[in-house]
């Protein structure tokens, strides 16, 4: 029986539960504020927003994979497209487009217009170092990570920083197929 | 380049339209996130009661700026004075902004005057959540127990709001109940009111 | 590996009374081995300790992958045996039948192992086997105070599973 075709992001996004954007806007608003009550330095915050994101990511995976019907993770362009299409849509109900491929296929730039975390948003003087999205790029290493792909991610344009869009390079480092994981002789 | 020309650059966030609220995400979104608000939180504190204290602080600061959005964009600027009004405020409009549903019940309690509570068989925020038997009370409902008081500080009716699960017969999971109780000056003010 | 031929020579075992389930277990394994859920509801022969017995489960698994893919007549491009694959490479085997069980198997590409053991009469379970995945992702996955990687003790997640399997079994 050939495999099932993924489900489109705005068929999948109709199908889910939704809650008003605002109230996902403000609690990360909150999130961003302990953290920076709570830590005080920039660097420290972004890499606390990164490792949620990760956290998140490892988790989000299986709705992903459960709802979208994808079967495979061996092409990291088909992958790249399927984040950006429906992986954005699903949760955050705007898409993403992909861009900037390199001549190996193993980087690409992910673009987003809209984006729901930074709605009211405006960094402070004293917050200029802050990737105040920084969850996002965890989101997408540690999802990627889980279908065994070890990627880097990082911020090549930020809104809240003066540029005209929010773009992602997202960078395959090495794909990890699954070894037989116990050590002894059993 | 992908994006110039298409938005519209504002050079102050404040001279951006305000959006009309219609824009969703998925509730899974929010449960991933509010999910990690709680795991950051719990790496942080020793004990349930400061875990459900700095839940309450993070939606304290969503209860104010709620209370701002919605008194701009919905009421045009509008005050509430009265008690009711604004515990109406809350159960409806506040709850139907942020959870899509107005709250199930508003309550005056029976043995305190200056008790009320707001109950939802299921608060959106605990419905992804079961609290493991060592974890005893702790409701993560203290977040919107947190929002209720940011919105109510705000509006000039401070109390102290606190979250709990009331056990219902006949049901497996027990309800919500966001306890508000308002400080002294509030119902003196509301006494004077008439 | 159905058994054809008649059932004299080994005769299957009564089917089970209604009130009873039908399935007999259930394994949940991550990518690492780690067994994430064990769930019995009618299992008469333990021959192993349950650390083994889970362990056997998963290698035997593993084993049964990347035989099947190997064995693959349709495919040109086939690795050496044990040759780790990619999420999705290859065929996929989901399940096997002898006369005494039936053991139903769906992997996701996060490495999450679904294991289902019913009796051998059990039609397809592909789709219910989805379905459980979507129970682990709405109470496990989304459950803060679980931490992947871990046994699963969420008692929502157990609930919800016994009652599903008890309607398809």
């Amino acid at each position: 029986m050939a495999p099932v075709a993924p489900r489109s992001g705005d068929a999948i996004f109709a199908n889910v539960e939704r809650v008003n954007a605002e109230l996902f806007t403000l609690t990360y608003g909150a999130i961003v504020r302990q953290l920076l009550t709570d830590l005080e330095e920039v660097e420290e915050v972004n890499k606390q927003l990164d490792q949620m994101g990760y956290n998140i990511g490892i988790r989000l995976i299986d709705e992903f994979l459960a709802k979208s019907n994808v079967s495979r993770c061996v092409d990291f362009k088909e992958t790249a497209e399927v984040i950006a299409k429906v992986g954005f849509k699903m949760f955050l109900g705007v898409t993403a487009s992909v861009t900037n491929w390199d001549a190996d296929g193993t980087c690409c730039s992910i673009v987003l217009e809209d984006n729901p975390l930074v709605d009211f948003v405006e960094l402070p003087d004293t917050c200029q170092g802050l990737y105040y999205c920084n969850i996002l790029s965890g989101v997408i290493r540690g999802a990627l990570e889980m279908v065994s792909m070890k990627t880097e991610v990082t911020w090549l344009r930020d809104m809240l920083r003066g540029d005209d869009a929010f773009e992602l390079q997202v960078k395959l480092l090495k794909q990890v197929p699954e070894e037989y994981p116990y050590k002894d002789d059993e | 380049m992908i994006g110039v020309g298409k938005i519209k650059q504002y050079s102050n966030v404040l001279d951006k339209p305000l959006s009309k609220g219609k824009q969703e995400v998925s509730l899974s979104a929010f449960a991933f996130l509010f999910s990690e608000l709680v795991q950051y939180n719990q790496t942080q504190v020793d004990n349930i009661s400061e875990l459900e204290r700095r839940l309450e602080d993070a939606g304290y600061a969503v209860g104010a700026r709620v209370l701002e959005l919605l008194c701009h964009r919905d009421k045009g600027n509008r005050r509430e004075t009265r008690l009711l009004g604004i515990l109406s405020f809350v159960h409806s409009t506040v709850w139907k902004v942020l959870f899509g549903k107005v709250a199930d019940s508003l309550e005056k309690g029976t043995e305190h005057e200056d008790e009320y509570m707001i109950s939802e068989k299921e608060l959106l925020v605990n419905r992804f959540i079961s609290i493991p038997k060592d974890m005893g009370t702790f409701n993560c409902g203290a977040f919107v127990a947190g929002i209720v008081r940011g919105v109510l500080d705000g509006a000039g009716f401070p109390a102290v709001v606190t979250a709990h699960f009331v056990p219902v017969e006949g049901q497996q999971r027990p309800r919500t109940t966001i306890l508000i109780k308002f400080a002294e000056e509030v119902l003196r003010r509301e006494a004077r009111l008439g | 590996m159905q058994f054809f031929g008649s059932s004299d020579i080994s005769p299957s075992p009564t089917v089970p009374t209604a009130s009873g389930n039908n399935a007999h277990m259930m394994y949940v394994f991550n990518r690492n081995g780690v067994c994430l859920l064990y769930r019995e509801w009618n299992r008469p022969l333990r021959t192993l300790d349950a650390q083994q017995d889970q362990k056997l489960m998963f290698g035997l698994l593993f084993s049964l992958k990347s035989l099947t893919a190997k064995m693959d007549p349709t495919t040109a491009e086939k690795g050496n045996l044990g040759v780790p694959q990619l999420p999705g490479q290859g065929c996929s085997f989901h399940s096997f039948r002898t006369n005494t069980y039936k053991l139903s198997f769906m992997e996701t590409p996060s490495g999450i192992k679904l294991i289902l053991v019913t009796h051998p009469r059990t039609g397809d379970l592909r789709e219910p086997l989805k379905y459980i995945y979507n129970l682990y992702v709405e109470y496990v996955a989304k459950n803060p105070l679980y931490t992947p990687g871990t046994p699963i003790r969420c008692e929502l997640f157990n609930t919800s599973l016994d009652q599903y399997v008890r309607s398809i079994a």
